[in-house]
């Protein structure tokens, strides 16, 4: 069945859909803000609706001027790709109330899982573990300030605050010492009404040395759940993951197969529809605890995507048509590591950077992929999220994966705008991550005091060489890129007829 | 041919020796090839293609896997370093204002609260000293490279 595809997001994981949208034969519309125009993703699409206004609220999560694109263009159906408004219940609904399909599961299933505090609460109630904390519901700030500090001292530190309605870091902050409490509940609470517009804080106890490891769900219609086997992802910096694989270096068969399950039951706790991510801690002790749901596609799908062979957003398509799903089950096969490429800088505490992608070379070659929503030529700007791409390789093992992101890493050529490049690189090399022991804070166990790039005086004098000479050359006057159609004069093709090639 | 380029432990003079088609440094040699790229060949012998592009006054160059950053001083430009100024890393909004004029800080002490990408960033003193300057009040937005505070 051919349907119409709004997506309602931008970047690389606009590309992403609508690219699986073209394949799928179904046809599209991106919807742009002013400050997007020219992006990547609004030259994949049939129709580009450009939104009126400024801020990310006035474009991205206006979720009227959304709908009214997708009725004004014939759209049948709306994917929301993930932040901006996929985890947004109103806005499913809002979709629906329009006679259109929502690619992603029903309003009341985001809403329970959503909330992470009522989360928690379901979670329990279906008989998945959950890490040991307090939930504290009180919308006043001083008031919910007093009732969070009281429960810290059940719970006991170390600990972390987590925003209720959060999600990629924002509104949470580790606390170590009680001397700490007030600032950090103070700057969480500010974070996530900043961020969410909703300040409502809960506590966990922060479980050292856990491996954050998740499963991916996918539900159809037709009453089947199953699981696509686990991602580790426990390597964060500021908790935003950068080094994703699957499968987990260190998962059993039986952990799988216990996490799996867990995961469905989660899901179906919340009639889920579509595809799904269930979140869990893995303790050094071998058990598990339920961390949250994020009831739509994840950024980190691919590593999943290259060991199981399923297209997962093909999957989502298929579902929300009301299809079952076409995947069989579940084979895992070789290794696969997703990079996050961020302009950032990693030696200054991760700070974003902005800048021109004067040039920007990706690497190329068997079992190498990437996901992107930049090209050469673009602009960083500081209006959106700073990631700029996703590199993930497949290998058959995980040793042979790690030496093709190493190599790939080394190929990448990103001038312009700095990013985090090396330091991704210098990642492969950390001997948690060479021998599968990650865990959420490998990064400042292995760089306590920040990291800095690995020095190396005879390329750096090399590049001192090169800038030299490339400004004597005058080359920045003459960078005009591809190849130079000049060199040996045009050569008739048909030349080549009569030719035998070794 | 000589130029100039900035580090943090002050200008670095460069002068290139050039033989044919080459350029020497330090044992190093480069060579432009067809297409605008730069083959290098390091004095330990190893061979690599480097890529180099221009932005404002700044050389990037990849080579190896590696990137660094080459700011460029034209031949009579005074090398203004801010001594002192604490600058906004990138856009932003100013949340909290910790410090006013004339306090006393000591190195590390937060002084400013931004928020840029729905992310908070403490603006911390570099070294010991007196706050002279308060630039910006909670609410105001700024630019990459305002200068926020001065501290002496």
């Amino acid at each position: 069945m051919s349907i119409k595809v709004l997506v309602a997001n931008r970047g690389e994981i606009a590309c992403r859909i609508l690219r699986a949208c073209k394949e799928a034969g179904h046809r599209t519309v991106a919807i742009c803000a002013p400050n997007d125009a020219g992006s990547l993703f609004t030259e994949m699409a049939d129709h580009v609706v450009m939104l009126n206004g400024e801020s990310i609220a006035e474009t991205y999560l206006d979720q009227q001027q959304i709908v009214a694109a997708a009725l004004n263009t014939g759209a049948t159906a709306v994917h929301p790709g993930f932040g901006f408004l996929s985890e947004r219940a109103e806005f499913a609904n809002a979709v629906q109330a329009a006679g259109l399909t929502w690619i992603g599961p029903s309003a009341s299933a985001i809403e329970k899982m959503g909330d992470k505090m009522t989360a928690r609460q379901t979670m329990r109630a279906a008989g998945v573990p959950v890490i040991p904390g307090e939930e504290v519901e009180e919308d006043d700030e001083a008031m919910a300030l007093t009732a969070l500090r009281e429960a810290s001292e059940r719970v006991g530190y170390p600990l972390l605050l987590k925003a209720s309605s959060g999600g990629g870091g924002k509104g949470m902050r580790a606390v170590h010492a009680a001397v700490d409490f007030d600032q950090a509940a103070a700057g969480a609470r500010r974070e996530a009404v900043a961020a969410f517009g909703d300040g409502r804080i809960y506590i966990e106890r922060l479980l050292s040395d856990s491996k954050h490891v998740e499963i991916q769900i996918l539900a159809d219609q037709h009453g089947r759940t199953i699981h696509l086997g686990e991602r580790e992802c426990s390597v964060q910096r500021r908790h935003q993951k950068v080094f994703e694989e699957a499968p987990g270096p260190t998962m059993t068969g039986d952990l799988r197969e216990a996490m799996g399950q867990a995961a469905i039951a989660a899901a179906e706790a919340v009639d889920y529809v579509g595809a799904g991510t269930v979140e869990f801690l893995l303790a050094p002790s071998g058990e598990f605890f339920f961390l949250e749901m994020n009831t739509r596609i994840q950024v980190e799908h691919p590593v999943t995507e290259l060991v199981t062979g399923v297209d997962i957003v093909r999957e989502q398509l298929r579902i929300a048509a009301g299809e079952p799903m076409s995947c069989g089950p579940l084979m895992m096969r070789g290794h696969a590591i997703e990079v996050r490429l961020y302009a950032e800088d990693a030696a200054n505490g991760f700070l974003p950077s902005i800048g021109p992608l004067a040039v920007f070379q990706p690497p190329e070659g068997p079992g190498v992929r990437l996901d992107t929503g930049v090209r050469e030529g673009d602009e960083v700007t500081p209006n959106y999220d700073p990631m700029l791409a996703k590199l993930i390789v497949w290998a058959p093992s995980r040793t042979e994966a790690l030496q093709k992101m190493r190599r790939s890493l080394d190929e990448f050529v990103v001038l312009g705008t700095t990013t985090n490049i090396e330091f991704l690189r210098d990642l492969c090399d950390a001997p948690p991550v060479v021998d599968g022991s990650t865990t959420t804070t490998t990064i400042d166990d292995v760089w306590p005091e920040g990291w800095n790039p690995p020095s190396s005086p005879a390329l750096e004098e090399a590049a001192l060489l090169a800038a030299a000479s490339a400004e004597t050359l005058g080359l920045h006057r003459t960078q005009a890129r591809g190849p130079s159609a000049s060199s040996n004069g045009p050569v008739s093709p048909f030349n080549t007829l009569t030719r035998r090639y070794p | 041919m000589q130029h100039t380029f900035a580090s943090s432990d002050g200008p670095v003079e460069v002068t290139l020796s050039k033989q044919g088609d080459s350029f020497f440094l330090q044992g190093h040699e480069l060579v432009k090839d067809t297409r605008g790229r730069l083959r290098i060949t390091l004095q330990s012998g190893h061979v690599h293609v480097a890529h180099a592009a221009k932005v404002g006054d700044t050389w990037w160059v990849h080579i190896n896997g590696r990137t660094f950053k080459w700011e460029r001083i034209e031949p009579g430009s005074s090398n203004a370093q801010d001594e002192g100024g604490l600058v906004a890393p990138m856009p932003g909004k100013v949340l909290e204002v910790l410090v006013s004029e004339g306090d006393k800080v000591a190195a590390g002490a937060p002084l400013m609260v931004l928020e840029a990408m729905k992310m908070e960033h403490r603006i911390v003193a570099s070294t010991d000293g007196t706050v002279i300057r308060v630039n910006y009040r909670a609410g105001d937005q700024v630019d990459q490279g305002a200068s926020l505070l001065e501290v002496e």
